[in-house]
């Protein structure tokens, strides 16, 4: 029987691996991989204590700094799939067919990557339709692109897009950018940049690969049409729940809520930190925080627990 | 020893992880630079009938992103 199960590998789940560690509480921390989902940013320059570092370079930091802790057993390249209550316990089964049984868990799972839920998006995935535009972005050179969301996840698309796209539209459901004024700026001193407000993406048009995209003008309620051969989407985050079943409360955004003081969920013996949980701010201090606090409460309760 | 190749864009994160992996293992890999080499890039479509990158192709198997575990079982290290 464990102590602890940890689970993520992004900046909650490996601070929450450390703290845990040097309490000697016994722990497994079960991850896909590591770095959380600024693994693929360009550069960070908000990492405290680091001026700028690549997401990669976070995530090797993090695991490197995980991994020199004696105190920890790692379970990598796995997911968890499904939580059940036992008595007194938990039972933690894997992706991969494992089951591991647990006084306690924290879940430090964050989000994934909200999608439109129109027609088109899942038949041309890839073929297109991009969710990492610092990736693929220089694949579409010499070519048109719509970026669908305008937090700074879209602006940022933007940005990685203009290097090599010929024309960049950046579509908006309402008037408002809730991304940076700094970068939006910056972006709209392009004149490749064309900001389409008040559109709501209705499907994703092409044959074998993306050749434009359907939308509502929200102002006229006409629909119309764009020509393009990608469509980045960056519409926000949801957050990993689904293995956790009905075991904890959630938000109406499917968020699980916690005790802001403790990280407490609202089942006992399970705890939260991160991106998954209805914390209002979404940044990797904060994550790492959050779920060191986690820790230390949780050590706490195992302590009065076990005797 | 396989034959490896992978089509990649500098930006790409999972790219230079897929990279890191092959080093890592004494893998021999030829590495194509899709956003300039516009030939390799045709390639890369018509191998994965995609646009996404990384593209990796061991002895003519396709696969479309980078999975350890996945790449581990391919090249025959676990």
């Amino acid at each position: 029987m464990l102590d602890l199960i940890i689970v993520g590998g992004g900046p909650g789940g490996v601070a929450a691996g450390i703290y845990a560690a040097r309490k000697k509480i016994k722990t497994l921390l079960i991850a896909e991989s590591f770095g959380g989902q600024s693994l693929v940013s360009a550069d960070i320059q908000n990492w405290i204590g680091t001026k700028s570092i690549s997401g990669l370079g976070l995530a090797q930091n993090l695991e490197e700094h995980l991994r020199t802790q004696p105190d920890i057993e790692i379970l990598d390249g796995n997911l968890v799939s499904g939580v059940q209550k036992t008595d007194g316990a938990f039972k933690v089964q894997t992706k991969n067919g494992k089951s591991f049984e647990t006084k306690t868990i924290l879940v430090c799972s964050g989000s994934f990557r909200r999608r439109l839920g129109v027609p088109g998006e899942d038949r041309l995935d890839g073929k297109g339709v991009v969710w990492c535009s610092t990736c693929d972005a220089p694949l579409f050179g010499g070519k048109i692109v719509a970026v669908v969301g305008a937090g700074n996840a879209g602006l940022e698309a933007v940005r990685d897009s203009l290097a090599y796209a010929t024309k960049v539209y950046l579509l908006n459901r309402t008037d408002k950018i809730r991304g940076d004024a700094v970068t939006l700026e910056e972006i709209k001193k392009n004149p490749k940049v064309e900001v389409i407000y008040w559109a709501e993406t209705k499907e994703i048009l092409g044959d074998q690969f993306v050749s434009g995209l359907k939308y509502l003008d929200k102002q006229t309620n006409q629909e119309k049409e764009l020509k393009a051969d990608g469509v980045f989407i960056e519409i926000g985050s949801v957050p990993n729940v689904e293995f956790l079943g009905d075991l904890v409360q959630k938000s109406q955004f499917n968020e699980i809520i916690v005790d802001h003081k403790t990280q407490k969920t609202s089942q006992e013996g399970i705890w939260a930190a991160g991106d998954v949980t209805d914390q209002v701010y979404r940044q990797n201090n904060i994550s790492a925080g959050d779920a060191v606090k986690a820790v230390l409460n949780l050590y706490d309760y195992l302590g009065k627990n076990n005797k | 020893m396989k034959k490896v190749l992978i089509y990649s864009t500098p930006t790409c994160v999972y790219c230079k992880m897929a990279k890191d992996f092959f080093k890592k293992n004494n893998i021999e890999y030829q590495d194509f630079n899709v956003a300039e080499d516009e030939e390799a890039r045709e390639e890369m479509v018509q191998k994965s009938h995609q646009l996404g990158v990384p593209v990796i192709d061991i002895e003519g198997d396709i696969f479309v992103g980078f999975n350890r575990p996945e790449m581990e079982k391919a090249l025959g290290l676990k």
